[in-house]
């Protein structure tokens, strides 16, 4: 059974590969999928990449006219890349062939991410008692289904196929977690490192990061249903189940600095790494301080106002000019106070669902979204199938995904082509994605919190019956 | 549908025994329509036809919305001469095509000869042209993906010409464009008369002093079609290709590097002259649809229209369906609203809604024409071509009331055309930015009314709105059930049943998306085949491809008698909420296709049930049922439907010639890239063949 779940696994796998080659080679180049607003960014843009090489080649700032927006080490990768032609074709194909490679890549550490979540659910339901055999039976292969939503989920492909360098900052983002959660510190420190060079929001994931170093991986809160038995023991009288207490509260454990610290310390060497090669390339040009002016200050001065499926282009080419300043700070902070701190006390025992909320979290409110991002936290939300089994309104939030990623080019081509619609209609629906993002993000989290819950009702309940047999 | 679905689990919440909070109005509003939707659908769909019907009792007066336009405010400048100058060329015209016997560009230099001794450049251009060609993606690709041909011959080309006069008082950035199709082979007598009238304006436009945006006069070459001389001379025009073409080397005429440009088009103008008029005026026809169902803002069609029949006295029309106007049940229709709306003026006069039976049957006989030539997303004209560059442009066809040999008369013709056109011109002259103050989305019920956007949507927003009522009420009856049969086993997954349902949903939406590219394969298929064979073609290999998805995917199998399959109420929730969002995207892209989609794919969801219980149980009622929705799936079929309307049109068909109309007709529908094919192969033909599973489903 196992086996041939895995054989299916890797047919499905090589099919999404050989699916990508197919569009990347046969797609007819007319339709230019890396010109559509939705997958491409100015900070993602393979065309401004291949851009800023042709400036840094030109002995200029790779920053000069405010084409290119993204890292200097990508550049230095993929730049090559952009002018190297396979004969006949045109040039974008070898960049593409890197992010299928990267999708790839990105799917196997989501698989192994998974296995290992998988076996500390089945563990973490063994030590609370509620495994039985049925249970056991159901659990599902979620590094499996994650992988392959990963890779067949249609944003994935479109983002690998319309030469976007988002695969590239996914990878990032799951070398971090996969390094978080098999505790391999230095390479969980460097996709850190990586993935907020790449894109910035990424920041935020140094918690559920130090979370999960600290505290080891998902699991209910076990203090919390350790409490109640203390109460219902207290009530009782008995003292039977001592021993199997004692085994719950060796296994609730303490938050070991030492790792977090070594993570630290991994944090600081790779990021002068990264300070010191960045600045290398970029001696002539202005140095770090130009590179971070040009990248990180983009991203949070909101500076290019061009449609994109987030929410904040439409109004800050509305504001007034002298408000601007104001409107900015009190964007960045409420990304930074509303989403993060919450989520953070209320699913701290959850380091790897919290990095999902906060991907999420972020991918709506970024100031330059593309469904990369979606693609991303869509698949990690993937690894919590075990957990998520109900989840309220899945039908209906589904539909609105696929309907509304399906009227955003319709809407931008009224508006931009045929000019019968204007602005307002693209940004309506960017507010519906949004809503819709917004919505499943909240409804995983209500999901997450009510297992939680019903696992401790579940686990009170068995105490009481074991205490009732132990008393008679 | 947002309200309506996160009703739907507040009431499973409630059922579900958990303390109940008394929920939000909005949301027992809700929860009251899911309970009834049955009640509701026939209720909702009912209203929707009904409001279809009494749109052209909704129509209001048009009116001229820029004011920057003034149209007939200034004094016509046309003189005598400029018009004798016209009736020269066209005597001209005639004189050379005696002497030449339609051979070579003679003509073409005729024409260019008199534009540049009225002062204007003149420039000629070469195109071939191009047969249809189905490529499948085209669909979503801009305009320029015209492709050079390779092998190019000199056996049939065309020539335009086109003469621009600069204005005085522009710097060249603007211009408005006139065309005139013009076979220069075998055009007729009426044909030549559009040269001359514009011929006549344009040698007034060489002298006036007022113009501010550049003048272009298009003769376009319409041995090959109108459409296609025009399309081609846009696309040089908007995308010069680098490429030298081999088609300079055919005769004598130099083409090469003489291709004058004048800035981005504020407006064009298509001018035809065809047969005779029936009435006792001069007969001006306006076709104002592009491809896709888009039109010219409105604001042009009103300054013409306000010209043509205020100031030059011509009589305006624009298409209508002509059996409509005999139709019987109409008339009825038209009777009991003017009776309402006769009743309503005496309850309270102030209610004027209440049109004659007879306006209600034109109105209708022109909405109808409307909608039929925006559905179809064929452009009526060489003005579609336009539209693809975001122009606003429209085609007028004048039908002179005299037999084109009278002398007398074709003076006055000319100008009359000229000053309409003059007028018309004068007025786009004076817009400072593209037209954009009043409608793009419009249909129109006469020259003088139109119906908004905002008031034709109603009635398909009331046709379309009980399908999320339904697939909501249904999601909860199957997922009931689907608890009820499985709630021994573990019971996980309480809110992803739907999956299965949706698996096979997707399944069969792909299979729709090969099968509307498969004719593009079947297209390269070696050898000529008539289109009767290539329908052949087309219907075995889908028909195979589906039986091949019945046979592999577990869920899809028609006449499997397995007991657990997927819960049909689920699968049918599934599909009708597919069917929703493909119709809701279709009314952005094309409203006209997607109300006549509604009307027919809405029924065919609402009424699709298994039919094996109702013939188990033998009462009235439910076979009442299974007769109407095999009706209603039977009618539903893409083929079916389309020879039901020829049938109606009274082309009589059958058999296998069938088949190759229905290709034919779908060639032409791809040839224009028309939406509407994409909506029977992605939405409509999936959604039915859904229906078909549910009919069958071994429940």
């Amino acid at each position: 059974m196992a086996e041939e779940e895995t054989y299916m696994f890797w047919i499905w796998a090589m099919a999404s590969t050989i699916f990508r080659l197919f569009l990347i080679f046969f797609f007819p180049e007319n339709i230019n999928l890396s010109s559509r607003p939705e997958l491409s960014t100015p900070l993602t843009s393979l065309r401004r990449l291949a851009e800023g090489y042709w400036l840094k080649q030109a002995s200029l700032s790779p920053y000069a006219e405010s084409m290119f927006h993204g890292s200097p080490l990508l550049l230095s990768i993929l730049g090559p890349l952009t002018i190297q032609r396979i004969e006949g074709k045109s040039s974008h194909h070898l960049c593409s062939l890197v992010f299928v490679i990267a999708d790839i890549l990105s799917a196997l550490l989501l698989r192994a991410t998974g296995q290992k979540l998988q076996k500390a659910f089945r563990l973490n339901l063994k030590r609370l008692g509620l495994l039985t055999s049925l249970h056991d039976r159901g659990i599902l292969p979620c590094g499996d289904i994650a992988a392959l939503v990963y890779l067949w989920n249609p944003f994935t492909i479109l983002s690998c196929v319309g030469s976007s360098t988002s695969p590239i900052e996914n990878l990032a983002v799951i070398v971090s977690l996969y390094g978080a959660v098999t505790r391999r510190v230095p390479l969980a420190a460097f996709g850190l490192i990586m993935a907020i060079h790449l894109s910035l929001y990424s920041a935020t994931l140094a918690i559920p990061l130090i979370f999960l170093l600290g505290y080891g991986l998902d699991a209910p809160p076990i203090k919390k249903f350790l409490q109640t038995r203390h109460a219902g023991v207290e009530t009782t009288g008995s003292t039977s189940d001592v021993s199997k207490q004692d085994k719950l509260t060796q296994t609730t454990q303490l938050f070991s600095w030492r790792t977090v610290l070594h993570f630290v310390f991994w944090v600081l060497v790779w990021s002068s790494c990264v300070l010191v090669l960045c600045s290398l390339s970029l001696k002539q040009y202005g140095g770090l301080e130009e590179m971070f002016k040009r990248t990180n200050g983009f991203i949070l001065r909101i500076e290019d106002l061009s449609p994109n499926i987030g929410v904040f282009w439409y109004f800050f080419a509305e504001v007034f000019d002298f408000s601007r300043n104001y409107l900015l700070i009190v964007f960045n902070l409420y990304i930074l106070l509303t989403g993060i701190p919450p989520l953070a006390f209320r699913l701290k025992h959850r380091p790897c669902f919290l990095a999902f909320a906060y991907l999420a979290f972020s991918s709506i409110l970024k100031s330059y979204p593309s469904v990369g991002d979606a693609a991303l936290y869509l698949s990690l939300r993937a690894l919590f199938v075990n957990e998520l089994t109900d989840m309220e309104h899945s039908c209906f939030i589904f539909c609105g995904y696929i309907g509304f990623s399906l009227l955003s080019p319709v809407m931008h081509n009224i508006w931009i082509w045929r000019g019968t619609g204007n602005a307002n209609f693209y940004f309506g629906n960017a507010m519906g994605y949004a809503c819709f993002q917004f919505m499943f993000v909240e409804k995983s989290v209500n999901a997450m919190l009510n297992h939680d819950q019903a696992l401790k009702k579940a686990t009170a309940e068995m105490f009481k019956n074991s205490a009732i047999t132990a008393i008679f | 549908m947002a309200t309506v679905n996160r009703d739907n689990v507040e009431e499973v919440k409630t059922d579900d025994g958990s303390p109940k909070i008394k929920p939000r109005p909005i949301v027992r509003l809700g929860i009251f329509l899911i309970a009834h939707s049955p009640i509701f659908s026939v209720v909702f769909s009912a209203a929707g036809v009904l409001a279809l019907l009494l749109l052209p009792l909704l129509a209001k007066n048009t009116y001229i919305s820029e004011n920057a336009l003034m149209p007939g405010s200034a004094r016509s400048m046309l003189s005598n001469q400029d018009v004798s100058d016209g009736s020269k060329l066209v005597n001209d015209i005639k004189n050379c095509r005696l002497n030449h016997e339609g051979q070579g560009v003679e003509v073409q230099k005729l024409i260019g000869k008199y534009m540049s001794d009225m002062g204007a450049e003149v420039s000629y251009q070469k195109f071939h042209p191009e047969g249809n060609q189905f490529h499948p993606l085209h669909f979503f690709s801009g305009p320029d993906s015209y492709t050079l041909l390779e092998n190019v011959s000199c056996a049939s080309y065309g020539v335009n010409v086109a003469g621009i006069i600069r204005a005085p008082r522009g710097d060249g950035k603007e211009s408005i464009v006139l065309v005139t199709p013009y076979d220069f082979i075998n055009g007729g007598d009426y044909e030549s008369l559009s040269l001359g009238i514009v011929s006549s304006l344009f040698s007034l436009l060489s002298r006036v002093t007022w113009l501010s945006k550049d003048i272009i006069w298009l003769v376009a070459d319409s041995r090959y079609g109108d459409y296609r001389p025009v399309a081609a001379w846009l696309n040089e025009y908007h995308s010069p290709s680098f490429k030298v073409s081999e088609l300079l080397k055919c005769d004598e005429l130099n083409t090469a590097d003489n291709f004058r440009r004048a800035g981005t088009m504020a407006a064009a103008l298509v001018l035809k002259v065809d047969g005779r008029s029936e009435r006792f005026e001069d007969t001006l026809s306006i076709y104002a649809e592009a491809s896709n169902g888009q039109m010219p803002n409105l604001d042009l069609i009103n300054v013409v229209n306000y010209l043509a029949v205020h100031r030059q006295g011509f009589y305006v029309k624009v298409e209508k369906v002509v059996s409509l106007l005999s139709s019987s049940w109409l008339k009825i229709f038209g009777e009991i609203f003017e009776a309402v709306g006769k009743l309503a003026h005496t309850l309270n006069p102030d209610w004027n809604f209440g049109i004659p039976a007879a306006d209600y049957l034109e109105g209708s006989a022109t909405l109808a024409s409307s909608l039929y030539s925006q559905a179809l997303g064929i452009p009526t004209g060489p003005h579609g071509a336009f539209r693809d560059y975001q122009v606003d442009a429209i085609t007028l066809k004048v039908s002179p009331r005299f037999p084109p040999d009278s002398k007398t008369r074709q003076h006055d013709f000319f100008l009359r055309g000229a000053r309409l056109l003059e007028g018309t011109i004068r007025s786009v002259n004076n817009l400072l930015e593209k037209f954009h103050q009043s409608f793009f989305l419009y249909m129109l019920t006469s020259p003088s009314k139109f119906i908004s956007v905002g008031v034709y949507m109603i009635a398909f927003a009331l046709l379309v709105a009980p399908l999320p009522m339904v697939a909501a009420s249904l999601y909860i009856d199957g997922c009931k059930a689907l608890t009820n049969s499985t709630h021994n086993s573990a019971g996980n997954f309480k809110s992803w049943k739907w999956l299965d349902a949706a698996k096979q949903v997707f399944a069969l939406h792909l299979l729709g998306f090969i099968v509307t590219l498969l004719p593009y394969f079947i297209c390269q298929v070696p050898g000529q085949h008539s289109p009767r064979n290539r329908s052949i073609m087309w219907g075995t290999t889908s028909s195979s491809l589906l039986l091949i998805t019945f046979v592999t995917i577990p869920g899809c199998s028609l006449f499997s008698s397995r007991p657990h399959g997927t819960n049909w109420a689920v699968l049918k929730s599934v599909t009708i909420a597919a069917a929703f969002i493909g119709l809701c995207l279709m009314s952005i892209i094309n409203f006209a296709t997607a109300e006549i989609g509604a009307l027919l794919l809405v029924p065919t969801c609402l009424m699709a049930q298994p039919i094996k219980p109702a013939l188990r149980s033998r009462r009235v009622k439910s076979l009442l049922g299974a007769f109407c929705s095999l009706v209603l799936v039977t009618i539903g079929f893409p083929v079916i439907f389309f020879a039901i309307s020829k049938g109606l049109l009274g082309e009589g068909l059958g058999g296998l010639s069938l088949g190759g109309e229905f290709w034919i007709w779908l060639e032409s529908l791809w040839a224009w890239k028309s939406a509407t094919y994409l909506y029977i192969g992605m939405v409509h033909l999936p959604c039915w063949l859904l229906c078909l599973c549910i009919l069958f489903h071994p429940s």
